[in-house]
């Protein structure tokens, strides 16, 4: 036993707590060794039996008569029996509230969405870019970026690849021609835009217009792409980017597909 | 043994209550259990509420004294406490520990509400204070009752003087008498947490204690001791 040891049992030793009878025979023989451990020991003693007495003091006290009396007519009133009922009928009140609110608050935000929705087809048809124009200011970037990829002269080699999927998606969407209200039946299947020479791409980013046309199917060729001699006399359909400089700046090939 | 009816005998859980309620009316109610009381408080019986209000309200109005130190608030403590049981009783959990413990716990709410609400210091001088002490005399010598309330009434101030929560542990468990494991389901905290601030709460008394202690034991023989080498 050392006085450490000594200090985490002292209090437990004084109020006369159970304890191992070894531990509690080395504290006592501590005790009598140790000058500081054994004062420590009847202070602590002395507490014990100070806390005690006013313990006792204190024991023969109770609350008044009347507390009871009047705890009694409480009990007696039956509003007080179903207590926890009026305290649920506050929260559910509160709940209700709460619920209301959040449910108007749901119709003003779906009645907002709805108006601002029906504001913006006339804001749109203004501001809204032209989705072909749109295709136009993306399209050359990725070309671009293939013909960094691919050399010109393996182009002919793999011209499948040019028909990517985001193409063909959007060539399969429903269109509308030119009177606006007959949707079409046709769908196309094109190239990805081929590129007229070295020109600027940026030149493309100002806009330009894409003019449908036909040309025959041996001008596929100049472009590295297969064509079938047996009808090379017919014609194909192509899209030119016409920039706002007038002039030709790429070329993409057509095909009619019908939906089925 | 409780003799059943064997018509009363259907399902496990109303055969458990049957003789619940077969126990409750043979026993008379002052062998009760609190927890049984508190049952038969709850659906209207007022004498059982009498019954526990007897049994547990010295011990509430107590403690609430000797952490307050005011006569008063432990009078509206402990009406509160059992206000608050005819209205919430149903929220006692028997497996959280005894009705007791749960009283305590409540009484200990409403002691602490009233200091963070009132910010009360304790009136430790106040007149009204003083009387509870003066009625349990058993009418001694007029010296031994000075020095005894002067004592008692020394440590009295030291353990109101202490902080909440190393007073309400020295009230728990050296005044009221209650075990660790009582004191940590009134507290609501671990075994080892009312073990560690009991040890600095009797430490904190000491520290206000000891000039008293010092005169009183070099009043008694002194110990023969060597010097620690441990």
């Amino acid at each position: 036993m050392n006085c450490q040891r000594f200090e985490s049992v002292v209090g437990d030793l004084a109020r006369g707590q159970m304890m191992e009878a070894d531990v509690r025979s080395e504290v006592l023989a501590h005790t009598a060794e140790c000058s500081e451990c054994g004062k420590r020991m009847r202070h602590e003693e002395l507490l014990s039996q100070k806390l005690r007495s006013l313990a006792v003091e204190m024991n023969g006290l109770a609350a008044p008569v009347s507390i009871e009396s009047d705890l009694l007519k409480a009990f007696r009133q039956p509003k007080n029996v179903p207590a926890p009922v009026v305290l649920a009928n506050h929260s559910y009140r509160r709940y209700w509230l709460t619920a209301i609110a959040a449910l108007l608050l749901i119709v003003f935000s779906v009645v907002a969405v709805r108006w601002r929705g029906e504001r913006d087809p006339k804001h749109d048809a203004v501001n809204r870019p032209d989705p072909v124009r749109n295709e136009l200011a993306v399209q050359p970037k990725e070309e671009k970026q293939e013909q960094a990829a691919v050399p010109k002269k393996e182009q002919p080699a793999k011209p499948k690849h040019r028909f990517t999927s985001s193409s063909l998606q959007a060539q399969n969407r429903p269109t509308r021609n030119k009177n606006n209200n007959v949707v079409s039946n046709h769908a196309e299947v094109a190239t990805d835009f081929i590129p007229l020479g070295y020109m600027s791409v940026a030149s493309l980013q100002e806009g330009g217009q894409v003019v449908r046309v036909e040309v025959p199917r041996s001008t596929l060729v100049s472009f590295g792409m297969p064509v079938n001699m047996d009808r090379y006399n017919e014609r194909v359909k192509a899209d030119i980017i016409v920039g706002v400089d007038g002039m030709a700046h790429a070329i993409r090939f057509v095909q009619e597909k019908r939906v089925q | 043994m409780v003799r059943i009816p064997c018509d009363r005998i259907h399902t496990g859980y109303v055969t458990r209550v049957r003789i619940k309620e077969s126990d409750q009316q043979m026993k008379p109610k002052t062998e009760l259990t609190d927890s049984e009381l508190l049952q038969l408080m709850l659906s209207g019986d007022e004498e059982s509420f009498t019954l526990l209000y007897r049994r547990r309200h010295g011990g509430i109005y107590r403690f609430a004294l000797q952490m307050s130190g005011s006569q008063q608030i432990a009078e509206d403590v402990t009406h509160d406490v059992f206000l608050f049981l005819m209205k919430d009783g149903h929220v006692f959990d028997p497996a959280r520990g005894s009705v007791s413990s749960f009283l305590f716990g409540v009484a200990r709410n409403y002691v602490l509400r009233r200091f963070r609400g009132e910010q009360a210091i304790v009136p430790l001088a106040d007149d009204d204070d003083q009387q509870p002490f003066d009625q349990v005399t058993n009418e001694p010598g007029p010296l031994e009752v000075l020095t005894r309330t002067e004592t008692v009434e020394n440590v009295r101030r030291a353990v109101l003087s202490l902080p909440e929560k190393y007073r309400e542990v020295v009230v728990l468990c050296e005044l009221q008498e209650m075990s660790y494991i009582e004191t940590a389901e009134v507290l609501g905290c671990a075994i080892g947490t009312v073990r560690s601030r009991l040890h600095r709460a009797r430490a904190l008394l000491l520290a206000k204690l000891r000039p008293a202690d010092e005169a009183e034991l070099a009043n008694s023989p002194a110990v023969e001791s060597a010097r620690c080498f441990a």
